[in-house]
């Protein structure tokens, strides 16, 4: 069996607006355009996942909310048409994807054995939910890589953001095992927005970038704080900050998929690429890779040589 | 006045899909109780708001004449599926858009085919037969950003609307009572309310509810909210006291029972 890898992972936020800006032959409602500089920094990221050729994608949605435990996907092959619930009029996709079973399987027995609740989700009339599809569609309209859904257990909410963020790296380190116990060559999309405050109506045209703007000004000075430490590659000093981000700026990665991301990842002190950022009614959003392929960190080898660090600990250390 | 029953029933799935589970199944047996007393009630349409349809930006409204399809929920999928086909009273869904917007709240109709209806309502019209072509109905979101004060006064408007077009209806609020869910799988036989606290207040309320004394209650609600973790701060008592105008008789409490860990009642109102 090949050596498991994780290629990179990428800050692969889920507006509807994205996919029905593009107007996608999957998307029934038409528009106008608009968002082009989060469209854009979308395309740039397809380029570099089209270099890397992963054997799966693995993505974890804050929109599949489960109470009991972490769930995965577990149906080969998916279908439906998938209608926003909050903006219907922007939404409506014709889908399928196909799961990587196996991989998904593995992901959940490492959970397990990492003490955390999960489970498989056999439904073949399971609804997948849109913010999956449509950080999957951006990322690769193709849909002809496998996929890995991880729901968002909502502990960060239900219990508070501490406990709820380790659960989260628990689960990212159970996925890197999982990882490298199947050989496979994977990348991981963390579907979230970061800022989180948006408007509370619709502009009559939804694409009239005239009304788009942040909702407030601290939302968007939190996230470019955010950037900069992440283009710097200062990851640990950004998730000190984590917390405070999400108290203070109401950023959708309470919900876990930026931690999981990192934790799989091994918490990497790099640089990432930042493609592009925009507001979305109101709401931040960044498309942005953390390439561990070209710099060598993306094999994992087992017996724990590599990367570790827990959530909310200091700096990371290398352990061998 | 134009209301000829109401009724608060639980949002949860389990006891449509495991009935066997014994208080599921009496839970389930309660939904069809009320289930009865409102068709007797012979309402032309059916008012009811579900906490588990979230809306954000708007106020929204069903304006979809009919929804057919298959529902899975999204935690509970290992159950099996919820198949639906749900009438809306379209008239006096158009009539709560348009009302919602004079009483300052903004409000859209939802009418698109493959809309994900949310699981309280699709359970909540399959045990209690409405959503049906002799009992549609006017559903309402749960907008995320509204307070008590506005859900209740979403409930009037409701009520409203029914009156202006002469329809007699019944009220149905869909939601669970103390919050305290299970993080944890479960031996099902041994499901119990999460906190004994949780149940004690959860039957402190349904007295209060069966007395009828709705200005105690309006009094005792906050504090229930906050520590028993009431599902998206008992809004659903609120829009159904707007719909009732803020008052009742009494009730009588047909079934009351954990879903894991979450308290549940099934109430009829007694007007």
């Amino acid at each position: 069996m090949a050596q498991g890898e994780i290629l990179a992972g990428f800050l692969a936020p889920h507006p509807p607006h994205l996919v029905y800006g593009e107007n996608p032959p999957q998307n029934e409602p038409r528009s106008q355009g608009g968002w082009e500089p989060l469209r854009w920094a979308y395309e740039r990221a397809r380029a570099s996942l089209e270099a890397m050729r992963p054997d799966v994608l693995l993505v974890h949605s804050p929109h599949w909310i489960t109470l009991v435990g972490h769930h995965f996907l577990g149906v080969r092959r998916l279908t439906g048409k998938s209608v926003d619930p909050i903006f219907p009029n922007l939404f409506r996709y014709e889908f399928g994807l196909d799961v990587d079973v196996e991989l998904a399987e593995a992901c959940f027995e490492e959970g397990r054995k990492a003490g955390l609740v999960t489970k498989m989700m056999r439904n073949p009339n399971f609804r997948v939910d849109y913010g999956t599809i449509t950080t999957l569609h951006m990322i690769r309209p193709q849909w002809d890589i496998p996929v890995v859904g991880i729901s968002a257990n909502n502990t960060p909410y239900y219990l508070n953001t501490k406990e709820g963020l380790a659960e989260m790296d628990l689960l990212g380190k159970a996925t890197r095992e999982a990882i490298r116990k199947t050989g496979r060559r994977a990348v991981l999309l963390a579907s979230n927005t970061l800022s989180h405050w948006h408007f509370h109506e619709e502009p009559a045209i939804p694409e009239d970038m005239s009304k788009e703007h942040p909702q407030t000004m601290e939302g968007y000075q939190w996230d470019m704080r955010m950037i900069e430490l992440w283009r710097k590659g200062r990851m640990a000093e950004s998730f000190r900050l984590l917390p405070q981000f999400i108290e203070e700026s109401f950023a959708e990665v309470k919900s876990g998929a930026f931690t999981w991301m990192h934790a799989a990842m091994g918490y990497p002190e790099i640089p990432a690429e930042l493609y592009g950022y925009g507001t979305v009614i109101g709401t931040g959003n960044a498309v942005m890779e953390w390439n561990l392929q070209n710099r060598g960190l993306s094999r994992i080898d087992g017996g724990g040589a590599s990367v570790s660090r827990s959530y909310g600990g200091a700096r990371p250390h290398l352990v061998d | 006045m134009p209301i000829v029953s109401a009724f608060l029933v639980p949002g949860s799935p389990l006891p449509r899909l495991k009935p066997e589970v014994l208080p599921w199944g009496r839970l389930a047996t309660a939904m069809q109780r009320a289930g009865r007393a409102l068709e007797a009630s012979r309402p032309d349409a059916v008012l009811m708001y579900s906490t588990q349809w979230y809306a954000v930006l708007d106020e929204l409204w069903l304006t979809r004449k009919r929804s057919e399809g298959l529902h899975v929920d999204a935690n509970w999928y290992e159950y099996g599926d919820l198949p639906y086909d749900i009438h809306a009273d379209i008239e006096l869904g158009h009539a709560c858009v348009a009302a919602s917007a004079r009483a300052g709240v903004h409000a859209r109709g939802v009418n698109y085919d493959h809309f994900p209806l949310d699981t309280g309502t699709i359970v909540a019209c399959d045990m209690l037969r409405i959503g049906t072509p002799e009992r549609p109905l006017a559903l309402a979101s749960n907008n995320l950003y509204h307070d008590a004060a506005t859900s209740e006064k979403l409930g009037a408007v409701a009520l409203r609307c029914a009156d202006e077009l002469g329809k007699r209806v019944a009220v149905v609020a869909v939601g669970d009572l103390s919050g305290s869910q299970f993080r944890e799988e479960i031996d099902l036989s041994s499901d119990r309310i999460g906190r004994v606290e949780d149940d004690r207040w959860n039957q402190r309320i349904l007295r209060l509810i069966e007395s009828g004394d709705v200005a105690q209650l309006r009094q005792v609600v906050p504090q229930y909210v906050q520590e028993a973790k009431v599902d998206m701060g008992f809004k659903h008592l609120y829009w159904l006291l707007g719909a009732l105008k803020g008052r009742f008789a009494g009730a009588r409490v047909h079934g009351y029972g954990p879903v894991y860990g979450c308290g549940a009642a099934v109430v009829e109102f007694i007007l």
